[in-house]
């Protein structure tokens, strides 16, 4: 019997090549998008994982409150290790002071590369347990060691037997190799560590002891706690761990500082911090992309149930016969699930191909390594499963419906065609075309918020500008002589150094006071950093009062401030006013500058400070090519002059342009990838209303001729034909507005500086919605209706 | 005595009026016998036959077949009661167009599970008593409609029924190959087999032992 109903099954596919092209191409779509975002949801799901103290591990998370903003961010002053070690021991099995991630030069015997990597302490090896493939995981216990990967291993001294070579990390002195560890796996948040060097050696190295304190909160720390201790129970402990070793009337303590713990399992998709609460994170967009692989799933269940039915006349005398040869409806609803379960069946293998020919489109643009895991139990069980699954979604109604046909009436020829089912086919077209006409409206808001935000007025001017990151101290020492050097060439228009760039002031800094402050105001402010001539050469515009300039020596200690900045600190006539900065001394404010856009461009600007500064602070140096000259020139110029002073260095440069492009690549992907299933939603519909168009066309071939003969015109048979689809469309088109206005207008709330939901996106939207539905259908109404219509009368 | 109809009535409503398909039915069918119901276009006679076949209700009377009260019995085992002793024959024969000849005769067998092996038998059988052996592996649309009637035929019989019921066996069929199908019917009538079958020509009606005429509903 089973045998028969595939015999049956396979038959009627190849009878029927057309539509079983529709049907199997619509739903091995629909399939190989739902993998592809199953893959991106699991790969995002198992985010960490591969840790064996996943459970274990926290990052330590302070939240402070400036002036009522509440933040919470992982930076740790390099004190807070210790005291946790000390007095909350018995929480914890590792506690780890790091840097952050960062690039350092590499520079082996002959070799020299940049890697990243950071500076912890010798817990660290045993917390994220690294697989040692040569040395031991105490490797760190030796303030001069280092553990290379093995890919920087292999690419420093071409082996992995590396332990006991030198190498040099940045311009600091030898560290000896102590061991060498697997690469981690790329799907964690310490992928990219290349490198792990001493804590201690960094702290002597950079005299932290001396000059960081509890306010410098510079670092990060890591935690495993003790095994049988809960995580939340160790985060409510340490809660005043900072507070407690603060002078009360300080303003750090003014800050409230609360310290807590942040799970391992929660860093990658629940890294949102609201009023110094975890509320979650990118879990939302593993949500919703989640949620538009199973309805791009169901439109093409939808479209198989639609073609499917749409069948249903020609399969009606079947039904009719077995049914008066003895089969039972239950025989008839299996026979047609295994039907729907062969095609399931035949569409997943297509759309594993699918799957592997976008793969790599669908990595690049989600920027991940993704593929299918062929070897995994795992995925098989998961495709037995929604294979089954999509076989009775998508079989189960035609199924139903075809198995209830009385034999005498489909026998007789009295069938109507009309019954019962139309309703709800039309149902299941607008909510088709309902979620495709949203996923515009999505599109189209996303790319018009990127938009709007990429052309925000930027208040100062970047063109031509690129900076060289500074690396070694023997470039600062000759500041001066290098920076006249670059001018020399009659490509550069100005040389100035910072210590952060002008497309991401993110140092923040407090301990400011000035005359009318209020005693609990707990401020904070941005701050840039700079070398004279900085602000005219990205061409900042003073409101009042002037610049830095070489004139005045008590500049030293001046600040130019920004106009949100004087808002803030409620100053009524700025210039003149002195500023106390903590034990940095008392300046003058000498100007105030326009606001600039000097953070991300989607939210407000921040107070900002700006000041004179030629010491170790300054990261960068800013070169500015002047307008119409060509960058190339300009740039073997200064590279001549980074090989003469720092002959060691490979010079590296980025444009300013490009580092503010990285702003939007987070919502440009998003933006890729919405349309990207906007576009197969559409594609999926639109194969829908292809297959029901067709078969209404075929079923009205008799009326068209007949209509034909009467006189009617092509134009009024391609009506007919059409109308009630758009109609359809259009209905879906009043569903898709109100929901798609719903969550775009919840979506750009995220954002300070956000474009308005005007009304011609979801004109435009509807107009494209229509335009398709009426192209796909004018296919098969015009030609029903330009056939001669001797034909379709000779047919009955 | 095979089947028996007792004061059969049948009617649909239709815009407050009452039409009745079938007044006042009574009919005895006794096994062997061939019975022509006979009658103008519109008197009932495919409805009597879809009642007596069971693929239709009806709204008043009593139908016996074989002791069993069949105005009584559920859906289900009226079908396993049809499914195991009734054969159909359609004036458009019917078959399913995705299977050939062989498996076309091979599914009734297929719902009343019967093993294998004596399906395959059963199957080879028929084909060889009706002579399409070499026709075995053709599709429906590839015989003549005399072939076709012959392998709708074969299929009504295969299953061993006792009664074979024909809506106008022969409609769509010329005059020799109508010929050849009502001799079939005979023989098989004379081994055994009652058959009823609905036909509008006299000389058909003539192969039967007894004719039912039908006007309006009504037996006259």
């Amino acid at each position: 019997m089973f045998k028969n109903y595939l015999k049956i099954a396979f038959r009627n596919l190849f009878k029927r090549k057309g539509h079983s092209f529709l049907n199997i191409g619509g739903l091995s779509i629909g399939m190989a998008t739902t993998i592809l975002i199953g893959m991106w949801v699991y790969d995002e799901l198992s985010y960490n994982k591969d840790f064996e103290n996943y459970n274990e591990i926290a990052q330590v998370m302070q939240t402070q409150t400036f002036n009522g903003e509440i933040k919470t961010e992982s930076n740790q002053p390099m004190q807070l290790a210790p005291v946790l070690r000390n007095d909350y021991g018995d929480y914890f099995k590792h506690v780890v002071t790091s840097t952050f991630t960062f690039d350092m030069l590499l520079t082996a015997v002959e070799n020299k590369i940049s890697y990243s990597g950071f500076f912890s302490e010798p817990g660290v090896t045993e917390m994220l347990s690294l697989k040692m493939l040569q040395g031991t995981r105490d490797g760190l216990q030796d303030p001069s060691s280092i553990l290379l990967s093995k890919t920087a291993a292999l690419s420093l001294f071409g082996t992995v037997d590396a332990v006991g070579e030198t190498i040099k990390v940045g311009s600091a002195s030898n560290l000896l190799v102590s061991g060498v560890y697997e690469d981690l796996p790329e799907n964690n948040s310490f992928s990219n560590l290349k490198f792990i060097a001493p804590w201690e050696f960094l702290k002597k190295n950079q005299d932290y002891e001396n000059r960081v304190g509890w306010g410098n909160n510079w670092f990060q720390t890591f935690v495993q706690i003790q095994d049988g201790v809960n995580m939340s129970v160790a985060s409510a402990a340490i809660k005043n761990s900072k507070l407690e070793n603060l002078d009360a009337e300080s303003g750090m303590a003014k800050q409230k500082p609360v310290i807590q713990l942040h799970p391992m399992a929660k860093w990658h998709l629940y890294s949102r911090f609201e009023n110094g609460i975890n509320t979650g994170g990118t879990i939302d967009r593993v949500w919703l992309l989640g949620i538009i692989g199973v309805i791009i799933l169901l439109l093409a269940c939808i479209n198989f149930m639609n073609l499917n039915t749409a069948q249903s006349v020609k399969r009606a005398k079947e039904v009719g016969i077995r049914k008066t040869i003895g089969s039972v409806k239950y025989q008839l609803i299996f026979q047609f699930m295994i039907e729907s379960f062969v095609v399931v069946c035949i569409a997943f293998t297509v759309s594993l191909v699918l799957v592997i020919l976008a793969q790599s489109t669908f990595n690049e643009v989600t920027n991940k390594s993704l593929s299918i895991p062929w070897s995994s139990y795992n995925f098989w069980i998961v495709s037995v499963l929604f294979i089954a699954i999509t076989s009775l979604i998508s079989g189960s109604y035609p199924s139903f419906y075809l198995s209830s046909f009385k034999p005498i009436k489909v026998l007789k020829g009295t069938f109507n065609r009309k019954e019962g089912v139309v309703p709800l086919r039309k149902v299941l077209v607008v909510f088709q075309f309902a979620i495709s006409t949203t996923l515009i409206i999505g599109t189209i808001t996303i790319y018009r918020q990127m938009n709007y935000v990429q052309n925000r007025p930027l208040g100062y001017n970047k063109e031509g500008m690129l900076y060289v990151p500074i690396t070694t101290k023997d470039i600062l020492e000759r500041f001066e002589t290098v920076r006249e050097e670059i001018l020399r060439s009659q490509d550069i228009a100005n040389v100035a150094a910072s210590d952060v760039l002008v497309t991401g002031t993110f140092t923040t800094n407090s301990g400011f006071d000035w005359k009318g402050k209020d005693p609990d105001f707990a401020e904070e402010f941005n701050t840039l950093r700079a070398t004279h001539d900085f602000g005219e050469m990205i061409n900042w515009e003073i409101k009042e009062g002037r610049g830095f300039s070489r004139e005045y020596k008590s500049d030293s200690l001046a600040f130019v401030l920004n106009e949100t900045a004087v808002a803030y600190m409620g100053l009524k006539n700025p210039i003149g006013e002195y500023v106390q900065w903590g034990d940095s001394g008392k300046f003058k404010v000498i100007g105030v500058v326009k606001d600039m856009v000097t953070r991300s461009p989607y939210s407000a600007v921040k107070p900002t400070i700006f000041t004179l500064h030629y010491g170790r602070f300054l990261n960068f140096i800013n070169i500015k090519v002047k307008p119409n000259r060509s960058p190339k020139e300009a740039l073997s110029h200064i590279e001549g002059i980074f090989k003469k002073y720092n002959p060691e260095r490979t010079f590296s440069y980025t444009f300013l342009d490009e580092e503010y492009q990285q702003y939007f690549t987070g919502e440009a992907r998003m933006g890729k990838l919405i349309s990207f299933f906007a576009i197969l939603a559409i594609l999926i519909s639109c194969l829908g209303i292809f297959g029901l168009s067709a078969f209404i066309a075929e079923q009205r071939f008799k009326e068209i001729g007949i209509r034909k003969v009467l006189g009617a015109s092509v134009y009024s048979i391609w009506k007919l034909l059409s109308k009630d689809f758009l109609l359809l469309v259009m209905i879906s088109c009043i569903i898709a507005i109100p929901v798609g206005y719903y969550y775009m207008n919840e979506w750009i709330q995220d954002f300070n500086y956000r474009a308005t939901l005007s009304w011609w996106i979801f004109a435009a939207a509807v107009f494209g919605s229509l335009l398709t539905t009426f192209l796909t259908i004018s296919v098969q109404s015009i030609k029903a209706a330009i056939a001669k219509p001797v034909k379709s009368l000779r047919t009955e | 005595m095979l089947l028996q109809l007792n004061n059969i009535f049948k009617w649909v409503n239709s815009g407050g009026q009452r039409i009745f398909l079938l007044k006042d039915i009574n009919l005895q069918v006794e096994e062997g016998e061939f019975i022509s119901i006979m009658g103008p276009s519109g008197s009932g006679k495919s409805t009597l036959l879809n009642v007596i076949g069971m693929l239709d209700g009806f709204d008043e009377g009593e139908y016996n077949f074989l002791d069993e009260s069949v105005h009584n019995l559920k859906e289900k085992l009226r079908s396993n009661l049809y499914k195991e002793y009734i054969g159909f024959v359609f004036q458009s024969y019917h078959l399913l167009d995705e299977l050939t000849v062989q498996e076309n005769l091979e599914m009734p067998l297929l719902y009343k599970k019967v093993k294998g092996a004596e399906r395959k038998a059963m199957v080879a059988d028929m084909l060889d008593r009706f002579n399409i052996v070499g026709k075995k592996d053709l599709f429906p649309a590839q015989l003549s409609g005399g072939q076709q009637q012959l392998v709708g035929v074969a299929r009504a019989l295969i299953a061993n029924p006792k009664l074979i019921l024909a809506d106008e066996p022969t409609g769509n069929l010329n005059s020799q190959q109508s010929e050849e199908i009502m001799e079939l019917f005979k023989q098989l009538n004379t081994e055994g087999v009652t058959i009823i079958q609905v036909t509008h020509s006299e000389k058909n009606a003539a192969y039967g032992s007894r004719i039912v005429n039908l006007l309006d509903g009504r037996m006259i």
